[in-house]
């Protein structure tokens, strides 16, 4: 049941828009497309999360691949969290490597 | 206190958190705090689906209910698979740059986190764990 999570490529930056639940459920559905960016060089993966509701560990685990495995470390911002999500980022320390923007 | 019992198997984990969830909301928590009380139970449901029963099939119970004498919601989640104390496990150190960052053990972290107390024990060939948190 992983989700699918529309993706836009415009250059060098690749834009996911997540919404509902990212958790244990539909992780693997970011982390497949997450997959086929690998070796593409991005240097910016923007996740717009202003319709996501939850995120646990495991919809952390996905997001964290962006910046560790798509080469070249790219940025990843999280676009408009809302409050829930931005809690879980900041309790897990990920604030510190993942750029919040509102 | 109400009782569910599923397999231990990833299809179940939505209608298992929807049961914590509504649990926790009878229980008088606010809306928001009620997706953490289901991050922490995805947490320890996570492992055991993932762990408990690498062989076989399994089982997993859930209880929920309130102690009216502490003032406390308290979570049960019992399965009878491997033996497995998720809180031995040291805290991940999320001072850690990215590329050196572990995500294993960060479930376990939140949920020490969130509840104000969590507990493990072997039982009778059970893993019973508690987690327990302070009612508004």
């Amino acid at each position: 049941m992983a989700a699918s999570y529309p993706v836009e490529i415009q250059g060098t930056t690749a834009t996911f828009t997540l919404s509902g639940r990212l958790d244990a459920v539909s992780a693997p559905g970011l982390a497949d497309e997450l997959k086929k960016l690998i070796g593409k060089q991005l240097q910016k993966v923007v996740f717009n999360s202003s319709n996501l509701d939850y995120l646990s560990s495991a919809g952390l685990r996905a997001i964290v691949f962006a910046k560790q495995k798509l080469g070249a470390e790219p940025e990843v911002i999280i676009l408009k969290p809302k409050t829930d999500v931005l809690d879980v980022i900041k309790m897990a320390g990920f604030d510190s490597f993942l750029t919040i923007q509102e | 206190v109400e009782k569910l019992i599923l397999p231990a198997i990833m299809e179940n984990l939505d209608p298992m958190l929807d049961f914590v969830e509504k649990s926790a909301h009878a229980a008088g928590f606010e809306k928001a705090f009620l997706n953490k009380i289901r991050l922490v139970c995805e947490e320890a449901l996570v492992n055991i689906i993932n762990y408990a029963y690498p062989n076989s099939k399994g089982e997993v119970k859930i209880q929920c209910g309130v102690d009216t004498d502490r003032a406390t919601f308290v979570i049960q989640i019992t399965d009878s698979g491997l033996a497995f104390n998720p809180f031995e496990r040291p805290d991940p150190d999320i001072t850690l740059s990215v590329q050196d960052r572990e995500i294993g053990g960060l479930g376990i972290f939140m949920i020490r986190q969130i509840m104000d107390q969590f507990s493990y024990k072997r039982d009778n060939d059970h893993n019973v764990m508690l987690l327990e948190k302070k009612l508004p």
